[in-house]
C-alpha cells in the first residue's frame, strides 16, 4: 500500500507519496530533497537526524513519515529566518564549533529546542539536554562553550 | 522505497475497538505501533519486517495521567517517558517514576516512547519495569473478551516476551503510590552518561523505616539488565526488613541477589562483572533511599 499524504515541513505544505515502513528522514532527504537533517546509526542514537515535531527533538530515522502528518516539522533548513542565521547558526560559526559538519543540524536544533524553553539554561542544564547527541570531530568543548554563550545573552 | 516497503498495510485506529478488530482479523500478523522508537529501529536494522502496521496513537482513551483516591496513579499506555518525566502530578504522588524516567535514553527517545511500547517490547535493559516492579504495579489488558489485569511481576514471560497476547493491547498502567515519607531512589549503570544501548543496569528502591529505631518495615527492590525479565528481589528485600542496610545487610543481600539474577557475558561486560556490580548499585540504591526516607522521617517530626 502507498499513501498519498500532506507533511508541513518548516511552514510548508508538502504532498509526498510514501509507503507505511519509509522513515522521515529519507522522506526529507530523497523525496525532498533536504539533507541538511543527516543519516547515520539509524536507532535513535546518534541525534545527526534530529528534526523537531512540534518544537521537540526526535530522531527523524525512528519516525515514520506516515507517523508525522498533521505535526509541525522543523528541519535545520527552516532554523534561519528571512535569510537571517538563528543565532545559535551565528554563534556556531563565530567560535568555530563546526568540524566536519555532521552533528552539527542536530546539535543546533537541539539547543534551539532546549534554550527557548529554558533560555537562562547553565552549563550544566546545557550538557544534560546535549546528552543524546553524538560529535566525533570537536570534543564537545566548543559547542558546549558556544550554547552557553547564546544563553547567557 | 523498498518492495518490502509497499508491501506493509497501515491503519490508524481511532478507538481500541478498531485496533483489537485490526487485530483479529490479521490472525496475528498485524502489529501495534505507538511512538515507534523500539520497533522502527527493528525495523531500520531488517530484524522486523512488518506486513501490518497499526497506529494506535490517536486513540485518546490511551493517553492522560491521573492520579485518583486511596494512592492510584493511573497511566495511560500512550504515556511518554517524556512526559511522565515532567509531570508534577508524578512528580508529587510517586517521584520513583520522576527520576527513573530521566535516566531513559535522551529527551528524543523520552519525546516518542511510551510506557506501554516500553512494557510490551520487554527490552531486558529498560529502566521503567524495575521501577514498576519495585511498586507492585499491575497493567490493564484487553482483548476480544474484554480487560484483564496483570501483576508486573507476572507481566515479562521472557525477553521480548510479555503476558500480552497477539490479539490483546496494552491500556494502562496503575500504580500504587507510596505513602509520604517513604525513601525511594533509581541508579543506573553504564558505560556511558546517556544513551546506552548495550549493558546497562538499574535498581530501583522503595522503603518505608519502621516507628522505632529506624529498621525497614516494608522494601521493594526492581533490577534491570540482570537476566532475561527483569525482577523483583524478594530475597534481598527480606533481608533488609527490619534492618537498617549497614555492611554486613547489604552483603548477605548481595549473595542473596546472586541467586534470583543471570547476566550473561556480553562484548562489553562480562557476566561476573555485572553480578558484581549489580550487587554494588542494589546496596548504593538501597543506602539513597534509605537516606532519603531518615531525612523525610526528620522533616516529617
Amino acid at each position: 500500500m502507498t499513501l498519498e499524504m500532506m507533511l508541513n515541513i518548516n511552514g510548508l505544505e508538502h504532498r509526498v507519496t510514501v509507503a507505511p515502513t519509509e522513515t522521515l528522514v529519507d522522506v526529507l532527504r530523497d523525496r525532498l530533497h533536504m539533507t541538511g537533517t543527516h543519516k547515520d546509526c539509524c536507532m535513535g542514537i546518534c541525534g545527526s537526524c534530529t528534526v523537531l515535531l512540534d518544537g521537540h527533538p526526535v530522531s527523524s530515522c525512528l519516525l515514520l513519515a506516515v507517523q508525522a502528518q498533521g505535526a509541525q516539522i522543523t528541519t535545520i533548513e527552516g532554523l534561519e529566518q528571512d535569510s537571517a542565521l538563528h543565532p545559535l547558526q551565528a554563534a556556531f560559526l563565530k567560535h568555530a564549533a563546526v568540524q566536519c559538519g555532521y552533528c552539527t543540524p542536530g546539535f543546533l536544533l537541539t539547543a534551539k529546542a532546549f534554550l527557548d524553553e529554558y533560555p537562562r539554561a547553565n552549563r550544566e542544564e546545557i550538557v544534560a539536554a546535549l546528552e543524546g547527541n553524538l560529535c566525533r570531530c570537536t570534543g564537545y568543548v566548543k559547542i558546549i562553550e558556544t550554547i552557553l554563550s547564546v544563553a547567557e545573552r | 522505497m523498498s518492495a518490502t516497503g509497499t508491501d506493509c498495510d497501515y491503519v490508524r485506529a481511532r478507538t481500541v475497538e478498531e485496533a483489537l478488530d485490526h487485530l483479529q482479523v490479521s490472525e496475528g500478523q498485524a502489529k501495534i505501533i505507538a511512538g515507534g522508537v523500539a520497533l522502527v529501529s527493528l525495523m531500520n536494522q531488517k530484524l522486523f519486517v512488518p506486513t501490518a502496521l497499526v497506529d494506535i496513537t490517536r486513540i485518546e482513551r490511551l493517553h492522560g495521567i491521573r492520579r485518583e483516591p486511596n494512592r492510584v496513579l493511573r497511566l495511560g499506555a500512550l504515556v511518554t517517558h517524556g512526559e511522565i518525566e515532567r509531570s508534577p502530578v508524578v512528580r508529587q504522588a510517586c517521584p520513583l517514576l520522576t527520576e527513573m524516567a530521566k535516566e531513559i535514553a535522551c529527551g528524543r527517545i523520552r519525546n516518542r516512547g511510551t510506557l506501554g511500547g516500553n512494557l510490551c517490547h520487554a527490552d531486558p535493559q529498560e529502566d521503567p519495569p524495575a521501577a514498576l516492579l519495585a511498586l507492585g504495579a499491575i497493567v490493564r489488558i484487553v482483548g476480544p473478551g474484554g480487560v484483564r489485569t496483570v501483576a508486573i511481576s507476572d507481566f515479562f514471560v521472557d525477553s521480548f516476551q510479555t503476558a500480552v497476547q497477539e490479539n490483546e493491547l496494552l491500556e494502562e498502567i496503575v500504580v500504587p503510590t507510596p505513602q509520604q515519607g517513604t525513601g525511594f531512589a533509581y541508579i543506573k549503570f553504564g558505560p556511558r552518561r546517556a544513551m546506552d544501548y548495550s549493558s546497562t543496569i538499574g535498581v530501583a528502591v522503595l522503603l518505608r523505616l519502621g516507628a522505632a529505631r529506624g529498621g525497614v518495615a516494608e522494601v521493594g527492590i526492581g533490577l534491570s539488565g540482570v537476566g532475561p525479565t527483569p525482577i523483583r528481589a524478594e530475597a534481598p528485600a527480606r533481608i533488609l526488613m527490619g534492618q537498617k542496610p549497614d555492611r554486613e545487610v547489604c552483603e548477605r543481600m548481595s549473595a542473596a541477589l546472586q541467586e534470583q539474577i543471570d547476566p550473561l557475558d556480553d562484548f562489553q561486560f562480562s557476566a561476573d562483572y555485572k553480578r558484581h556490580v549489580a550487587g554494588v548499585l542494589m546496596r548504593r540504591t538501597v543506602e539513597r533511599a534509605y537516606a532519603r526516607a531518615v531525612t523525610a522521617g526528620q522533616e516529617a517530626s
